[in-house]
């Protein structure tokens, strides 16, 4: 039995496929109203106020009792810092992206760092480090696919990832959408990572089956995720990646990119992912819209679900939707600690 | 027809005339044409194959290069889309349903039907039969603006012959209301891909209710969280699997309905 660790230990010696007191309970995004209210946030301060995030976001772990602390709110802040247009959403919906570049040469990153909306994410890391030094504190951010889906349009994304397999004239268009993908992706993880970030989240939302084609996934996405994997390695920094959908078909590529964990969405089998990755502990997969109106029956289920099919840390299998209930996630976190002591 | 039964003089013209297509090549499409005209062979068959497979291929150029093979030799424009294009978009479709093709390969087969069809809409508009197809009010709700799904429904109905009214994303739910009313709908089809925006689906169905329009419209939801369950309890008709179910379950139950069939091809 491994005495009892913080939540940032817990979660650090799970990244390192380390024994743990018991499982891990981490989330993606986390813009959860009960807790914007709870803390005192306003809409949409709370997106560039690094207190107020942190607020925000800190209730997750003082409150529910999540292992992590995840800023910022949404996949978005790569975005509005390039220019692009984003609707902010409401206080209950996340802010997103409506509008791409027609070419790469239209994408201009040398002030990225300067945008408010990151200076915002730095900005809560450092706090969130500061006020709770016990948690993990994990940004979330956008991984290279998804980012370069973001820069080109989303639907430009999906037909190249077929054509660039087809010809070598549109492979060169994939690339340098991707190029530039990584080095915007590279500049925000080195800032995260010196902000005092302890691992960093990153959702390749874009680079699933549903969207592309595993076969452009096997050959384009896994060379840049795993590119930036081994800048995050270097900077001493462990990584996690999520992919949407049912990831099966991809999940031994998600595991070649040397991500230190891999989070997986409901449709997945975590059986069937968990014996074909091996080593590499996964993070998963209860179905998210329980935490707005599951019962406490279906929480405990699909919780020891996620445990018994192997994965090692539990986890929703998208963000954490903004109509979560406290006391259903404390359900869940209680859950895994009992999961925990009968099995562990 | 079948490509393989045809004389080899044939078959290599219609390679040619492939490759003239990719290359965007007019003379070349046109003299192929009158070569492949003069040697007496079923032109109209064969290019309403060739427009399908193009689709199904999603091979953009040659869709259109088809289509303007179609449009010469004087095959009827709408033959040409439903048989053609369109039979091809329901191809692929039917693969993806069987989980033998992907998303990205439904879209390009998407945009190379359209291709197609914008040369022929001209002469569609002016051989209109005066029957007027049956008409789906089709968004992504109010909050959600992801649409790649939405659109690969309204591709999928339109190549059925249904008239699609695309409100396109982040939908007001009123509007909704609105378009159907307008354009006297037959159905209404929503779609989310968030968790966060499902909420916006009974919303609508509540107010179709109280405008007395339900009865009359068939309600499909649609998107990655969504669940039968899910849509029964929410009073919607069906959450189809994908864009392929959607656009069968609706051709399937209006023609269950016969009043609301006869308009359709």
């Amino acid at each position: 039995m491994v005495s009892e660790m913080t939540s940032r230990e817990r979660v650090l010696a799970m990244l390192n496929g380390k024994p743990v007191d018991r499982v891990p309970v981490v989330t993606g995004s986390t813009m959860v109203v009960e807790y914007i209210k709870k803390s005192g946030g306003k809409w949409p301060d709370f997106h560039s106020n690094p207190e107020m995030m942190v607020n925000v976001a800190g209730m997750m772990h003082t409150d529910a009792g999540i292992d992590s602390v995840v800023v910022p709110f949404g996949m978005f802040v790569e975005s509005i810092a390039l220019g692009l247009d984003v609707k902010m959403g409401r206080v209950d919906i996340q802010p997103s992206v409506r509008s791409f570049f027609k070419k790469p040469e239209e994408v201009n990153y040398a002030n990225f760092l300067e945008n408010t909306y990151v200076q915002t994410t730095l900005e809560a890391i450092k706090l969130a480090k500061e006020k709770y030094p016990e948690a993990a504190i994990a940004p979330f951010l956008v991984a290279p696919v998804t980012l370069a889906g973001d820069l080109m349009g989303a639907e430009n994304l999906s037909m190249l990832s077929i054509k660039c397999l087809q010809k070598e004239k549109q492979m060169a268009k994939m690339e340098k959408w991707l190029s530039i993908a990584l080095e915007i992706n590279k500049i925000y993880a080195k800032a995260c990572i010196e902000a005092g970030a302890d691992l960093l989240y990153y959702s390749d939302a874009s680079a699933s089956p549903n969207l592309v084609m595993p076969d452009f996934y096997y050959k384009v996405g896994v060379p840049v995720e795993k590119e930036l994997g081994d800048f995050i390695h270097e900077l001493g920094c462990p990584w996690v990646l999520h992919i949407c959908g049912d990831t099966v078909p991809i999940i031994e590529g998600m595991a070649s990119t040397g991500a230190d964990c891999l989070s997986v969405e409901q449709a997945v089998d975590m059986k069937k992912a968990t014996e074909i990755v091996g080593a590499v502990p996964i993070a998963g997969n209860l179905t998210p819209l329980l935490m707005v109106e599951g019962t406490e029956e279906q929480i405990v289920n699909e919780t020891r679900k996620g445990l018994n099919g192997g994965a090692k840390a539990s986890m929703l299998g998208c963000g954490t939707p903004p109509l979560s209930t406290s006391d259903r996630l404390k359900t869940w976190v209680k859950a895994a600690v009992e999961w925990s002591a009968e099995n562990l | 027809m079948e490509f393989d039964e045809l004389p080899e003089e044939v078959r290599e013209l219609i390679e040619q005339l492939d490759e003239a297509a990719e290359d965007e090549e007019e003379e070349a499409i046109e003299e192929l044409t009158e070569k492949l005209l003069d040697t007496g062979v079923d032109m109209e068959a064969i290019t309403l194959k060739k427009l399908s497979l193009c689709v199904m291929d999603g091979e953009e150029e040659m869709s259109v290069g088809w289509t303007k093979v179609a449009l010469k030799i004087g095959i009827d424009p709408f033959k040409a889309l439903l048989k053609g294009l369109a039979a091809g978009m329901s191809l692929i479709g039917d693969k993806y349903e069987k989980g033998e093709a992907f998303v990205p390969q439904l879209m390009i087969a998407s945009s190379a039907m359209y291709e197609g069809m914008e040369l022929l809409s001209p002469y569609l508009k002016a051989n209109s039969s005066g029957a007027d197809p049956s008409t789906v009010v089709i968004g992504t709700v109010e909050g959600d603006v992801h649409d790649i799904g939405k659109n690969l429904v309204k591709t999928l109905l339109s190549a059925n012959g249904f008239n699609c009214v695309d409100l396109g994303n982040d939908v007001e739910a009123d509007r909704f209301v609105e378009a159907a009313k307008e354009y006297q709908a037959t159905a209404v089809s929503m779609s989310t891909l968030m968790t966060t925006t499902m909420a916006e689906m009974p919303k609508v169905i509540n107010m179709l209710e109280s405008s007395g329009m339900r009865d009359k419209i068939k309600v499909m939801v649609g998107g990655a969280p969504l669940s039968t369950d899910y849509a029964a309890k929410i009073g919607a008709d069906v959450s189809p699997k994908d864009a392929a179910g959607a656009a069968n379950w609706l051709k399937t139950t209006l023609s269950e309905s016969p009043s609301d069939t006869e308009n359709l091809n």
